[in-house]
């Protein structure tokens, strides 16, 4: 059994936030994540606040703009979905690989950012989507773009009390695709050793009208290497540039040596994995 | 302790039991209903030994608390005959796909799960699909074999 704790179970995100306020209590969503800490004798919640009555965090609500996909919905979903296919490609490829199917089935979009992990699949790809968060508090409710939510490993800008309650997606443009590819030792069940999120958009002539790249495991939180997009905006596509483009990635990253990898081959990965990326988003579009 | 009264459907049948909240649907399933088929092997969702089917889509039941399976449907390897063994099970050991078998019940659930959403997977797509279920004897290929050779029977039904 897991270690014991006392289990909440509001019915409404008010609830869910009041009772966060008032007490120590976690946030539980799929638990794939806090379950396993639990089970390996590194996690002892006192109260664990479960929010799977609350069906207003499964809302998915097309807008003219864009998407609003609630924190609960399962990666299952970006894994299926013809939307998220072909239209938030690498948000499908991201969610499409994070553990098993079991773990896609349970695991959520929300549970994936605010665990806050570095390596988290869906945080790039979310990233480079321009995706904005919808945190809700017992009596407000405020938006922030995704690039401010991580602070630092395991550390998000969720204060106290407030829950994340829906990503929005803002519609890509019309000549646009992207990619995401995530290194790892093994085909499956393992965490990125390094992940790439790339986006490019085109303009009438064929020049890079957009780009955006991010990086996970690439630093103490996901990121996104915004001086190699302004590198990629406004230039013809092509082999050499997206390989200087990876170069200037390369030097806006940080990451760490850990057991699963060196910082030296990280620093590598960033550079042949964004060329690829980025030529392989290109080629999509 | 913390505990709950949960109704739960398994394999058609209902059961009421009140039960501590950390207790995971793994547990309630071996040690509340002695429906010991369903294994656990890591407890922290990395074999898929504990695989169930709640309410459609399979799960690593060492992750599921059992008061969140409250009021719903679960099919474990106990519930997938009828009468008869199940295409999957009879392919499981037409194509030697068992050897110690620990695994076994598992992979049979992911394996439906899937079939019952896509009836004619290819072997590219069932790799993909159990790679959330760890076998250390057979290399995968026969339980390949077996999951592509179990679709073809249920097609002919």
């Amino acid at each position: 059994m897991l270690p014991a704790f006392k289990l909440l179970e509001p019915n409404t995100i008010e609830e869910a936030c009041r009772i966060a306020l008032d007490t120590d209590g976690m946030f539980l969503a799929g638990a794939t994540d806090i379950f396993v800490a639990m089970h390996g004798g590194a996690l002892f919640p006192e109260t664990l606040i479960s929010l799977a009555k609350i069906d207003a965090l499964r809302d998915i609500r097309k807008t003219d703009q864009g998407i609003f996909i609630g924190a609960l919905t399962p990666h299952r979903y970006f894994e299926f979905n013809q939307v998220m296919k072909t239209r938030y490609t690498a948000i499908h490829e991201g969610c499409a690989q994070v553990g098993s199917p079991q773990i896609r089935n349970r695991g959520t979009i929300g549970g994936n950012l605010c665990n806050g992990a570095p390596s988290a699949d869906s945080a790039g790809p979310l990233l480079v989507f321009d995706a904005v968060c919808v945190i809700v508090g017992a009596a407000y409710e405020r938006t922030l773009p995704l690039r401010e939510f991580y602070l630092g490993p395991k550390k998000t800008a969720l204060r106290k009390g407030e829950l994340l309650k829906s990503i929005y997606l803002p519609e890509p443009v019309s000549r646009s695709a992207s990619r995401y590819i995530k290194f790892t030792r093994r085909n499956a069940m393992d965490l990125a050793l390094l992940g790439v999120s790339a986006y490019l958009a085109l303009d009438d002539s064929g020049g890079i009208a957009d780009a955006r790249l991010a990086l996970t495991t690439a630093g103490p939180t996901p990121i996104r290497a915004g001086e190699a997009e302004r590198r990629l905006i406004g230039h013809k596509p092509c082999d050499s540039l997206f390989s200087e483009a990876a170069a200037i990635a390369e030097n806006e990253s940080l990451p760490r040596t850990s057991w699963r990898s060196s910082k030296e081959f990280r620093l590598k990965l960033v550079k042949s994995l964004t060329e690829k990326a980025l030529r392989e988003a290109f080629e999509r579009i | 302790m913390d505990w709950r009264d949960v109704t739960v459907y398994v394999n058609g049948d209902e059961y009421t039991k009140t039960i501590p909240v950390q207790m995971t649907l793994a547990e309630f399933l071996r040690d509340e209903l002695f429906l010991t088929g369903t294994k656990i092997g890591c407890n922290e969702g990395e074999c898929g030994a504990c695989t169930v089917i709640l309410d459609g889509v399979a799960v690593n039941s060492c992750l599921v608390l059992a008061v969140h399976a409250d009021g719903k449907n679960v099919l474990t390897i106990e519930g997938v005959s009828e009468g008869e063994l199940h295409p999957l099970q009879q392919a499981f050991l037409d194509a030697g796909a068992v050897q110690c078998g620990f695994c076994t019940p598992g992979m049979i659930m992911t394996a439906k799960a899937l079939l019952d959403r896509d009836p004619a997977p290819s072997r590219e797509v069932i790799r993909k699909e159990i790679e959330g279920n760890l076998c250390r004897c057979t290399g995968y290929n026969r339980i390949i074999d077996a999951v592509e050779k179990a679709a073809l029977m249920l097609q002919k039904r």
